[in-house]
Order: C-alpha cells, then structure tokens, then sequence
C-alpha cells in the first residue's frame, strides 16, 4: 500500500510536474541529448561526423554521459583567492533558477503544479534572476576573463531584457490575460505566430540572446576570452554552469511554444484529458526551438558586443513597441478569444 | 538596407540547413579506412641489411643527424676490422630523403609508412639490427583513394 501511495504522490501534479516531466528529470535528459546534437549539427554542416565511436549504430549519442561521468569524477580545483561562498553557490543557484520557471508551466488545460494569474510574468521574471549569479560569479572569480564576461553579460542583460517582456506582454494585451493555461487555450483557432510574427520573431532572436546561443555567444566568447565568468571552474561545477544556460534556453522554449506555438494544440478535445500526450506535444514544438539554436552554431559567427547591444536597443525595442501597437489594433480591431 | 541584412540572415540559415541534410561528408574514418599513398610517399625508411656497402654516405648527408653509423662488434670480429652500420634515430629525422637519394646501392628505401606511435624516447631509436627488421603497419583498415569530385569536393573510393 506504501508504494502505491508513493506513486500516486509521484503523480500529483505539483511534485511531477517540477520534477519528472517536464521539470528536472527531462530538462537534465534534454540538457544530454541537446549538447550531442549541438556538436552532431555543428559537425554535419562542416562536412565532419562529430561523436561517434561511442555506440556507433546510435551515432555516439551517449557521448554526453561519458563526459558527465568525467565531469564527476574531475578533481574540482578551488583557486586560493576566490570568494569561496560565492564561488561555491553561484553555480547550484544559476542552475536552479534556471529551471525555476517550470512551476508555473502547465502541460495541459487541467494538468500544472502552479496556476495563477500571472504565470506569465512570474515565468519571466523567475529567467531574469539567473543573470545576477553570473555576474556575481565573475566578481567572485578574481579572475580578469571571469570579470570581462561577467560585465559583458550585464550589458547584454540591459539590452535583451526589456524587449522580451515587451514582446512577451504583446501577446498577454493580444489574449487578454497572463495566465499561461488561458493563453494556451486562446490559441485553439489560430496560434500566436501568425497573428504577431513580429513579437514571434522577436522574441525568438532574443531567446537566443538571453542564452548566449551563438551569434550572441558574447559572455563565453572562447576565443576572446577563455570562457567568460566560467573560466575558473572546473569539474561538476562546470557541469551546472554550462548546463544552466541550456536549461534556461528549454523553459524559454517552453514559454515561447505556449505564447505563439499554441501550447498543445491542435489536439482533439478527448485526448487533452491525458496530460502526457498534450505536454509531449508541447514538448516537441520546444525540443525544436532548442534544437534550432543549437543549429545556429553552425551557421553563424559571434556577433561583438556593440552589435549585439545595438541589435538590442536599436531593433529588437522598437520592433516590440511595434509588436505591442500590432496586439493593440488587433484587439481595438474586434479580435477576441473565448478565456 | 535592414531588409537586405535581413535576408542576407535567411540565407545564411537556408544554406546551413542545405548542409545540414544534404551535405556531403569529407572524414576519412582513419583507423578503419586508410588512405592508398602514392608512390614516391616519403614514408619511415626501410634499410636492407644484406646489400648495404656501409659507405657511411647516409650518416654523413642526413641534415638532422638522425641517421648514425654503429659499430657491429660481431661483423668487426669476423671481419678483423672496424665495420659500421646505419642506425636511424625517428625523435630526429625530418623524412627528406637524402639518405635514400645518396645510397648508392638502394639499400635504404621509403616505405609507406608514417603512423607509428612509440611509448618512449628510447624506443624512437632504432640502432642496425632493429632498423634491418622493417615496419609493420600498425592498422589493418581498408585502403581507399582521394578523389576529386565537381560537386563534392574529396570522396573517398574503396581500392581493390
């Protein structure tokens, strides 16, 4: 009877939906699986394999697991003039905000561990803690690469930062609302992109920028700068914080699918009582927008940090305020969505 | 000029993307498939130990001293007097081929041979009677040949 108790706990939504799908357990098999298929993308388009040897009918697909046993197993070196508390808990706090925001994500219209009236914003807000921890773990570095990425990362914060809200609230002024379970449902008719591709688009661009995916791949820079506020760790800890933006990058993708991809749409209304078909649907749709920024490495340079905040400031904030007068005239123009 | 750069972006992506899933591959699989060499390959040095005249040429011309002559105490019994043969030292040798130009029997020869590893510096050192034994190829793969393609750039064909 026990066990039959522990696993319908399992099943509650506010423990599986954090922890199992698509909370810590799937974040960390997509964490594995999207840096192979970063180095497999990057790889076919330079006309190369990638890993292989490991598994070699999969085309070395575990190659990730056998550098996260390295990782683990790596002596984890401590430099003598480090803030050591802040050295030692910026990584587990980036990590762990980076996979905050998936409270308040529900994979289907009955089926979330958290629902409010502000999901949206609470989503937002929780992926804009996590650039505080690397800043802070650049200053803690005592290191001159970690200090310069770690300020580069606070630059790219101010510009990128506005922008995604705006855009992000565009299509909250468009449904008429910031929870995310209601926002999804308005997309039964129509999704999102079609109706603001400028906040789509938009948003998209600074999605990559806010995970330093590759054309603003700026605070790593490893050509310039080592590894940006990174370079000092070493280890299980480099694990977390290399991890962390990947993650970032996934719950974004997971907000970004339920704004303009229409959530778990266009299921048939019978089969959304099942909340792991719907979430497996919701899943595909950010599996490929995380799998398109890892294909961006292949296609692009990096991008210096003029451009890029120039990118932020003379395009990316103006196309927002467009996006946000684009939801306006939509909404003054009579479209309405059943909520 | 913005709708230029930004199809110029487009573009970038759809030819990443034409890579991506049509792409050819250049990797040769080295340890299975190995390339067919050309004849003339400056590969390591073969030394034949029965039609050397031990002339001592080949120590003298090698620019890297790689190639040294060692005393052979067994010949030089026999023969009551000193007798010298080359010994090649590959931690040295820069593979440029005087040694095989200047022989005047043919006794030094290229092989076509280049990938051999050794654990230490001693083992790099291959005095006469180890160097009269020869190089085994350290990978058995399958021999292919580089060829020039139009559209592909560098295929690899299977050798039969």
């Amino acid at each position: 009877m026990q066990i039959q108790d522990i696993v319908s706990l399992l099943f509650k939504p506010y423990i599986f939906v954090p922890l199992v799908f698509p909370g810590l357990i799937t974040a960390f098999i997509v964490l594995l699986i999207i840096i192979w298929l970063e180095r497999k993308i990057a790889a076919k388009v330079q006309l190369r394999y990638g890993p292989l040897y490991i598994i070699k009918p999969l085309g070395g697909v575990i190659q990730t697991v056998a550098d996260l046993i390295r990782y683990l197993f790596q002596e984890p070196i401590i430099p003598r003039d480090v803030d050591k508390l802040a050295f030692l808990l910026t990584p587990v706090f980036l990590f762990g905000l980076a996979y905050l925001p998936v409270v308040v994500i529900p994979i289907s219209p009955s089926y979330y561990a958290f629902r409010s009236d502000l999901s949206l914003l609470i989503a937002l807000a929780l992926t804009t803690l996590a650039p505080i921890f690397t800043v802070v773990m650049g200053w803690a570095s005592n290191n001159k690469f970690s200090l310069i990425g770690s300020v580069r990362e606070g630059y790219l914060v101010i510009s990128y930062e506005i922008p995604i809200f705006l855009s992000a609230l565009s299509m909250a002024i468009l449904y008429g609302t910031l929870d995310l379970v209601e926002i999804a449902e308005a997309q039964k008719e129509i999704w999102g992109i079609l109706l603001n591709p400028v906040a789509a688009v938009n948003m998209l661009v600074l999605m990559y920028m806010s995970t330093s995916k590759f054309p603003f791949e700026i605070p790593e820079a490893e050509s310039e700068i080592v590894a940006g506020p990174y370079t000092e760790y070493g280890g299980i800890l480099y694990g977390l914080v290399m991890g962390a933006s990947y993650v970032k990058l996934y719950l974004l993708s997971l907000v970004y699918s339920i704004l303009f991809l229409g959530g778990w749409n266009p299921l048939p209304q019978s089969m959304l009582s099942n909340p792991l078909i719907s979430g497996s649907v919701l899943f595909i749709k950010s599996f490929i927008l995380v799998a398109f920024g890892a294909f961006l490495r292949a296609v692009y340079p990096r991008f210096r940090i003029d451009q890029a905040i120039s990118i932020g400031w003379r395009i990316a904030l103006p196309l927002s305020i467009i996006s946000i007068f684009l939801s306006l005239i939509l909404v003054i123009g009579g479209v309405r969505f059943v909520c | 000029m913005s709708v230029d750069r930004t199809l110029r972006h487009v573009k970038a992506i759809i030819t990443g993307a034409k890579y991506l899933f049509s792409g050819p591959r250049m990797t040769i699989m080295y340890p299975d498939e190995i390339e067919d060499l050309p004849d003339g390959y400056r590969g390591m040095i073969e030394y034949d130990w029965n039609t050397c005249i031990k002339c001592s040429l080949c120590a003298m011309i090698c620019p890297a001293d790689a190639i040294k002559m060692y005393i052979s105490k067994e010949e030089s019994e026999k023969e009551k007097k000193t007798v010298k043969r080359p010994g090649i030292n590959y931690a040295r040798c820069i593979f440029c081929g005087f040694c095989v130009d200047i022989c005047p029997t043919n006794s030094l020869k290229f092989s076509k041979i280049h990938d051999i590893a050794y654990y230490t510096y001693d083992e790099h050192v291959l005095p006469p009677e180890k160097f009269a034994e020869g190089i085994k190829p350290m990978y058995k793969g399958r021999k292919v040949r580089a060829i020039l393609d139009e559209r592909r750039g560098i295929k690899y064909e299977p050798v039969d």
